[in-house]
């Protein structure tokens, strides 16, 4: 079972549950979503019912946090971006608390299935498309030809405008998921070189072990930074066009 | 790879919408709320805090520069109220010193005056008295009372004679 790194990543259907001809089984991944999302309301739940003017230890956390998302959403989509506080937020509460979730050994990192991720970036993808033909109509469709190209390249930017534009829900989805599995894939083949190596050297894997876990709680934070980052930048996009070009990959 | 076993999709998926669902109607009703205003009420307290500060500050530079400016004022006047009993003194020394000069030269005039009286007097008197003297002389002379018209008449023209060659 050692030999296998993508072990940690398999799924069996705990309870078989069909909804209609659809198949909600419950699995691995599911159940540690729901703790994930339980957690991650208690937290901000009692963050939010305590309203020290001198904040304790959570309520600091989830203010950090929460004027950190607005912050974000301040500097990319400016006051009107306000609007999608509730859903930034908790994309970014969500996919924190999953990533972190995943780093307690025997847990399942539920960020690290490509379904989960590429849900979140097609979501976030198309609100930033039907924000942007709600604000701009047909205009929106300008977001295809970069300000300042000269009328000769607009037949070779469009289809490169449209390449980007794809790559957008893609990459976002593949960023997150690839950097969750190659973590703990890593931390599973080093920590299966400390097992088979022995005490003569194994200590050294091990040694990266422990650094490289550290190393993922870092990770868990800037992933889930990264993708409500990204979000906000595309849905700016849409709120201001050609307004953050240079923010925009 | 296991993450791409579509059996799962559905599954995952579908849990996956409705626990983002329960969460953000969750943080969206009972946290962000007041993570929220908390987050803007410390701001404005803050800055409330640092607006008053700024006010107080330039309060106590008005208040300083005010305290100064009637300090330099009062210097000013106490400078000014020197000079003025300097120069009133001043003028009082010379005035008395101008009264004295005058009072001087007043009783020095009364004194001359007084002298040049007696003098007079003086003269008057010896003149009385040399005239009796002449007249009983003359009377001792003559051995006989002339009457007293011509008596009068000699000693005047003696007294004449005997003043004018007294003022040669």
């Amino acid at each position: 079972m050692e030999d296998n790194p993508l072990h940690p990543f398999e799924l069996h259907d705990w309870i078989p549950i069909a909804l209609g001809g659809l198949d909600i089984s419950i699995n691995k991944a599911v159940v540690f979503m729901w703790i994930a999302v339980s957690l991650a309301a208690v937290v901000m739940i009692m963050a939010g019912s305590s309203r020290k003017l001198v904040p304790g230890k959570l309520q600091n956390l989830a203010e950090i946090m929460v004027d950190f998302i607005r912050t974000m959403i301040m500097e990319t989509m400016g006051k009107e971006g306000m609007r999608f506080f509730p859903f930034i937020g908790t994309l970014f509460v969500f996919i924190l608390f999953c990533n972190l979730l995943g780093m307690i050994p025997g847990s399942y990192t539920v960020t690290s299935q490509i379904a989960v991720t590429a849900v979140f970036a097609f979501v976030v993808y198309g609100i930033s498309l039907v924000v942007g033909f709600m604000l701009h109509g047909v205009k929106f469709l300008g977001v295809l030809i970069p300000p300042g190209t000269p009328g000769w390249l607009v037949p070779l930017m469009i289809p490169i405008e449209i390449m980007s534009q794809l790559a957008r829900p893609i990459s976002l989805a593949v960023r997150l998921f690839a950097n969750m599995t190659a973590g703990h894939v890593l931390l599973g083949v080093l920590f299966g070189m400390a097992i088979s190596g022995g005490l003569l050297i194994g200590w050294l894997p091990f040694v990266f072990t422990v650094g490289i876990n550290v190393l993922e709680v870092g990770i868990a934070f800037i992933q889930a930074y990264i993708f409500t980052m990204l979000s906000c930048v595309y849905l700016g996009d849409a709120f201001h066009l050609h307004g953050h070009d240079d923010h925009a990959h | 790879m296991p993450q791409f076993e579509s059996h799962f999709f559905s599954s995952l998926i579908f849990w996956e919408v409705v626990s983002f669902a329960i969460l953000f109607f969750v943080l969206y009703k009972f946290a962000f709320p007041g993570i929220l205003s908390m987050l803007e009420e410390r701001e404005k307290k803050i800055k409330d805090s640092l607006d008053q500060a700024e006010h107080h500050r330039s309060e106590a530079e008005r208040k300083f520069k005010e305290y100064e400016a009637k300090l330099n004022a009062a210097a000013k006047e106490a400078e000014g109220i020197l000079a003025a009993a300097k120069e009133r003194a001043q003028r009082l020394m010379e005035e008395n010193e101008q009264r004295m000069t005058v009072e001087a030269e007043r009783i020095k005039g009364d004194a001359t005056r007084e002298i040049d009286r007696e003098r007079r007097k003086a003269i008057q008197d010896i003149r009385a008295q040399t005239t009796d003297l002449a007249l009983l002389v003359a009377e001792k002379v003559v051995q006989r009372s002339l009457n007293e018209a011509d008596n009068r008449k000699f000693a005047d023209d003696a007294l004449e004679a005997l003043s004018k060659s007294y003022q040669q």
